[in-house]
């Protein structure tokens, strides 16, 4: 490995750093990146509703808060071709028309005034709109409020509060 | 001290070759080995912040694809068989167990929904859906 040019004697000096360690070093920074980066999934936990009565029954307490996409409002059938939010998409808060982009204010202003645990926000969304776009609006919704928890409506009109 | 003449021959073994074969190996297979076990390459949808998940500990992949074909981890189900499959791999672990849903960009939220409704009668009511991370290209771009 060393070389010996002329005139570099053996017991002298090597004038150049030696890399090895650094490069061992890097290495194993990268495998351990390597090793990391596809373990780690992102995404977003929903609560699916059951059949039964509802497991927690102070979630009912408060009046839910319910996102709506429709087709008529956000039709987007084919997946975003841009990042970000899909375009022409309006969307329903609780009945009131609001465009997508208005969204994160609108949805940090509903949940401000509520306990940690009543912040759960209701999907209602048409069977057709594009799955992708679906996630860019929950992701903007989320953004503002921390710990917002995301609950799906099937069919059946969400439950609302009768006590 | 100096325990090698600089006109000797060396006894010992120069390793370093062998370790960068070795290591270049290692990365290879680590990077092979994630792709051949969670079954489907699905194209997740892309999102801005999607929040990364702790580490549960069990979790069940439901993967699904564009054409309509479903994954449980690894193994290909029917699409009608999706509560059972699920069933049956959250009751073959006992402990909490966390089923994740990884569902392809270009399917419709119906498709998604009814998966996750299978999943719950399957038994597991709290799923997750799977994104991947991306920054928006510009500003309003």
């Amino acid at each position: 490995m060393a070389m010996h040019v002329n005139g570099s004697e053996p017991g002298g000096f090597q004038s150049e750093i030696n890399i090895t360690p650094l490069v061992d070093v890097v290495l194993v920074l990268l495998i351990i990146f390597m090793v990391i980066v596809p373990l780690t999934l992102r995404g977003y936990d929903v609560s699916v509703p059951s059949e039964g009565p509802p497991r927690d029954a102070t979630e009912l307490e408060l009046e839910q808060i319910v996102l709506a996409i429709d087709l008529d409002g956000c039709p987007v059938v084919e997946p975003p071709a841009s990042p970000g939010l899909p375009d022409g998409c309006r969307v329903r808060l609780n009945d009131e028309r609001l465009a997508v982009t208005e969204l994160p204010g609108r949805v940090a202003g509903v949940f401000a005034s509520r306990p940690e645990t009543g912040r759960v926000l209701f999907l209602a969304v048409h069977d057709r709109v594009n799955y992708e776009a679906v996630l860019r609006v929950v992701d903007a919704a989320r953004a503002s409020v921390p710990g917002l928890r995301i609950g799906l409506a099937t069919e059946r009109e969400p439950v609302r509060a009768s006590l | 001290m100096r325990v090698v003449d600089p006109g000797r021959v060396q006894s010992a073994i120069n390793v370093t070759p062998l370790v960068d074969v070795v290591l270049v190996l290692l990365i290879i297979f680590m990077v092979i080995a994630p792709q051949l076990a969670n079954g489907p390459d699905v194209d997740v949808p892309d999102a801005e912040r999607p929040p990364s998940r702790a580490a549960d500990a069990h979790r069940i992949v439901v993967a699904l694809e564009h054409g309509g074909a479903v994954w449980i981890d690894d193994r290909a189900v029917a699409p009608d068989a999706v509560a059972d499959g699920v069933r049956e791999a959250v009751g073959a672990h006992d402990g909490a167990t966390k089923v994740v849903i990884k569902a392809d960009a270009r399917l419709s939220f119906g498709e998604v929904r009814r998966a996750m409704l299978a999943i719950e009668s399957g038994g597991a009511p709290d799923v997750g859906l799977v994104a991947e991370r991306r920054e928006p290209d510009a500003v309003g771009g």
